[in-house]
């Protein structure tokens, strides 16, 4: 057993470097730089030139994965938080569409159209809450059932069809900086504005920290005076401020309101934020490691594009890193366990 | 007439040499982060034989039968099983070797027939199909044998608790069991039920089955025991054959130093009432009233459910109160949910830590803060003086921990109860209710949590504890309170003699 100066010792010695080690974020981090590195020399070898890293192609990444990332914040609350919700990949397309609607064919101007559009996301992401946390049934099948909701409202809105529109949502598209070919747009810093939001409120807040105790062990948040009631309803619609966000990025960066837009999404965003080390089970995870997994999961699209793998294959081989980057994770989590038993 | 240790295979021999060792354990060694249960531990059972272990809570009792059951593999030593050494015990090559453990719980399934109990996993019959009347005859034979006359047909789930501890135990008799390990059998007994049990053992033995038996209740093992061995903080401290052993020396081995069976606990002085709960109803309770008065223990009695920890749920707002008033320090106030509890200067102990006290995946600072957070309504909270906070009760509580950022799951039982007061210590309440506060606890880290209680009541504050520990409930309390039913039966304060056969007189409402 350690003594208590001893403690201390050890703790001031083991500085930068040991806290990176033990860090939960170090393994998705590791994943994100080897890969970079590893796409780098294989272009490199295969072509001669290096696109990947060109400022064009960084732009390209940060844009792509700016709405990934803008539901994954949402996302990644929900499920620290002990959640988990299916429906926002049809609800974007909902949304998406619903918007598109409301401006070509009822006419609706942009302000009003984006009010309504927050009420609505909002409003629909708190019902959802409160069927969840008021019932004991699972946030799986609740949400599951919202997915098919939405995708029936999509048809309705849209008949099938796109709803196309010219000129609307302009300054979500904006350029806010360019530096030759490195173009920054208002996506991406909505996506860093509000990333960097929600990292100062988990650390800082009360709110922040109560969402792990939540979903680390309900019973023992509501001895502790929380009403977890209204803290999940509350978590829920949060995420549905960000999901009408990313729904209206998306939106306007497509031009078009497709049913099919948001189809999928869900698995996508769940798989970063899986990646990105939060757990299914709740309780555990964290902001940037969802941002390490949008990114990890964006440039592995992007790389095999510019690799020209076929599409077919990318499927494979995505999936195959999805896989490979949370078994890294385990086994580092692993060892993290195994040194502080140690230890202790 | 000597106690004669007869750990050693050749003292067993001398002394009883026409007995047969079925079971041989040398130089047992076993840890868990942060506690070191066993430090070479030897035990040997003779076939057919009624082999009673006493020992307190945290002893390492449950250890041992985990080790012999084959759920915790040892870190070193040997164990000989019918005089041949094996490795690697799994629970499965423990019950293939006819080991079987009857736990404190049931293992039952309580939606199926008594005999398709006694035959899951084991079915009679002709390769895939089964045999229900073989195994329905079966059952009818060996119930028999072990003098019950439950019916196979009835449905496990309406028997009472004895009743299914007897098909628990006929189970493991079809199983051809060659030693039976229970393990605190009669916990939620009555004395018909108990009598029942302890003659179903003396069949077993005469049957050739050596029964290694783990009771509270001293006057079973006296009933019971060919011999016995008493264990405390890991070690062996005697085996006795039966007749050597009188109830004094059993109590002495079992105590050893004189901590927590006997904990002498400071006077303290009695302020003015502090908290009052009249006429409180509600799930499992019927019209309790209770007072306390600052540097005051009010120990509250009674047998596994007897409402006691319903009635800790209804006072912290857990739970919805049908009725009652609860004054503090004279004045009204309303208590509808924990954080009503919290901001009113209440703090729950809760009797199950792990499940509603910890958040077990997470860091000790983040445990210890939480529920101070409902005391302000300031949004904000810093890390930096998370951390401080946590170091400090860290500190003062002396928790054994590399640091304050280590995951809870990793502490020992002690080490996580005091996580959970410095959780409620954060919060600065005044009204402590602890419930079973020191369940698992090793007998150390039990005086410490003890000397923690006594600092609350010289700081003026008031505690309300509840315990099945009787001589830790007797040895801390001003007062004791017994419930039965959800009633409060009967109030025995200090001078009134508060002596063990009085509480329990009043919890079991025996007239004795």
């Amino acid at each position: 057993m350690m003594t208590l100066e001893n403690k201390e010792n050890t703790m001031s010695r083991s500085g930068f470097a040991r806290r990176m080690r033990q860090h939960e974020n170090t393994p998705i981090l590791l994943v994100l730089i080897v890969m970079i590195v590893v796409v780098v020399i294989v272009e490199f070898f295969l072509k001669g030139r290096v696109n990947f890293l060109s400022g064009m192609n960084i732009s390209n990444v940060l844009l792509q994965v700016s709405v990934t990332g803008i539901f994954a914040l949402g996302m990644t609350m929900v499920m620290i938080s002990g959640g988990i919700d299916l429906s926002i990949g049809n609800m974007l397309s909902f949304l998406g569409t619903g918007m598109a609607y409301l401006m070509k064919t009822a006419k609706w101007g942009e302000t009003e159209t984006i009010l309504i559009a927050l009420v609505v996301g909002i409003g629909l992401q708190l019902l959802m809450g409160l069927i969840i946390s008021r019932t004991k049934i699972e946030p799986f099948i609740i949400s599951l059932g919202f997915m098919s909701i939405y995708r029936g409202f999509t048809y309705l809105i849209t008949n099938g069809r796109e709803i196309t529109i010219i000129g609307k949502l302009e300054f979500l598209q904006a350029v806010v900086f360019r530096i030759n070919k490195f173009v920054v747009t208002v996506p991406i810093v909505l996506f860093i504005v509000l990333t960097i939001i929600v990292a100062l409120v988990i650390k800082y807040t009360k709110f922040g920290r109560r969402v792990y105790a939540v979903g680390g062990n309900e019973n023992a948040a509501y001895l502790a005076g929380i009403n977890v009631k209204n803290f999940k309803l509350l978590i829920y619609g949060i995420n549905g401020l960000f999901v009408t966000i990313a729904s209206m990025t998306l939106l306007a960066r497509l031009g078009t309101g497709a049913p099919v837009m948001g189809f999928g999404k869900e698995i996508e965003v769940i798989a970063a934020v899986v990646v990105g080390g939060t757990a299914m089970s709740g309780g555990k995870g964290n902001v940037w490691g969802a941002v390490f997994g949008v990114l990890v999961l964006g440039i592995i699209s992007n790389a095999l594009n510019i690799l020209g793998v076929s599409p077919h294959y990318q499927f494979i081989i995505s999936g195959l890193l999805i896989i490979f980057a949370v078994v890294v994770g385990y086994y580092s989590g692993l060892r993290t366990v195994k040194r502080s038993v140690k230890k202790a | 007439m000597p106690a004669e240790v007869t750990s050693e295979k050749e003292g067993a021999e001398k002394m009883a040499p026409e007995q047969e060792l079925i079971l041989e354990m040398k130089g047992i060694r076993k840890s868990f982060p942060g506690v070191d249960v066993f430090t070479g531990f030897d035990f040997d059972l003779r076939k057919g034989e009624v082999h009673c272990i006493c020992g307190e809570n945290g002893a390492g009792k449950s250890t041992l039968i985990k080790i012999l059951s084959g759920a915790h593999t040892p870190d070193g030593g040997e164990i000989k099983i019918y005089g041949k050494k094996v490795d690697n015990l799994t629970p499965r090559t423990a019950m293939k070797m006819g080991i079987q453990t009857i736990y404190q719980e049931h293992a039952l399934y309580p939606l199926l027939p008594v005999f398709e109990n006694l035959f899951a996993g084991n079915e009679l019959g002709r390769g895939p199909i089964v045999s229900r009347s073989a195994m329905v005859e079966k059952s009818r034979e060996v119930l028999k044998c072990l003098n019950s006359d439950i019916s196979p047909y009835e449905i496990v789930g309406n028997l009472g608790s004895g009743e299914q501890k007897t098909v628990e135990i006929a189970r493991a008799f079809i199983q051809e069991s060659k030693i039976m390990i229970l393990d605190e059998p009669t916990a939620s007994f009555s004395q018909k039920e108990t009598d029942h049990l302890l003659g179903l053992i003396k069949v077993l033995s005469r049957e050739g089955i050596s029964i290694i038996y783990i009771s509270h209740h001293l006057d079973e093992v006296f009933k019971i025991a060919d011999r016995v061995t008493v264990i405390r903080d890991g070690q062996k401290i005697n085996t006795y054959e039966i007749a050597d052993l009188t109830e004094q020396q059993l109590i002495k081995d079992m105590v050893g130093r004189d901590v927590s069976a006997f904990y002498q606990r400071e006077c303290c002085t009695i302020g003015d009432v502090m908290y009052e709960a009249i006429d409180v109803s509600g799930k499992g309770v019927t019209h309790a009233s209770l007072m306390v008065r600052s540097g005051e223990i009010l120990g509250i009695a009674g047998m596994v459910g007897s409402g006691r920890t319903e009635l800790a749920e209804l006072l912290f707002g857990v739970q919805p109160m049908d009725t009652g008033t609860i004054r503090i320090r004279g004045k009204k106030v309303n208590i509808r949910t924990p954080l009503d509890a919290i901001v009113n200067k209440m703090c729950f102990i809760t009797e199950d830590r792990q499940s509603s006290g910890l958040f077990l995946i997470h860091s000790i600072v983040k445990n210890a803060v939480i529920a101070s957070y409902a005391k302000s309504k300031m949004p904000f909270a810093r890390p930096s003086d998370d951390v401080k906070l946590a170091q400090k009760y860290v500190k003062a509580m002396n928790v054994v921990t590399p640091s304050v950022e280590q995951k809870v799951v990793f502490l020992s039982g002690g080490n996580q109860q005091k996580v959970v007061l410095a959780k409620w210590f954060a919060t600065m309440g005044d009204i402590f209710i602890f419930d079973e506060p020191t369940r698992g606890i090793d007998v150390g880290a039990k005086e410490e949590i003890y000397k923690i209680m006594t600092g609350l009541l010289k700081d003026g504050k008031c505690i309300i504890m509840i315990s099945s520990d009787m001589p830790e409930l007797i040895a801390m309390s001003d007062r004791i309170m017994v419930m039965r039913e959800g009633k409060m039966v009967a109030e025995v304060s200090r001078k009134d003699e508060i002596c063990e056969e009085n509480i329990l007189n009043y919890s079991i409402g025996g007239g004795v």
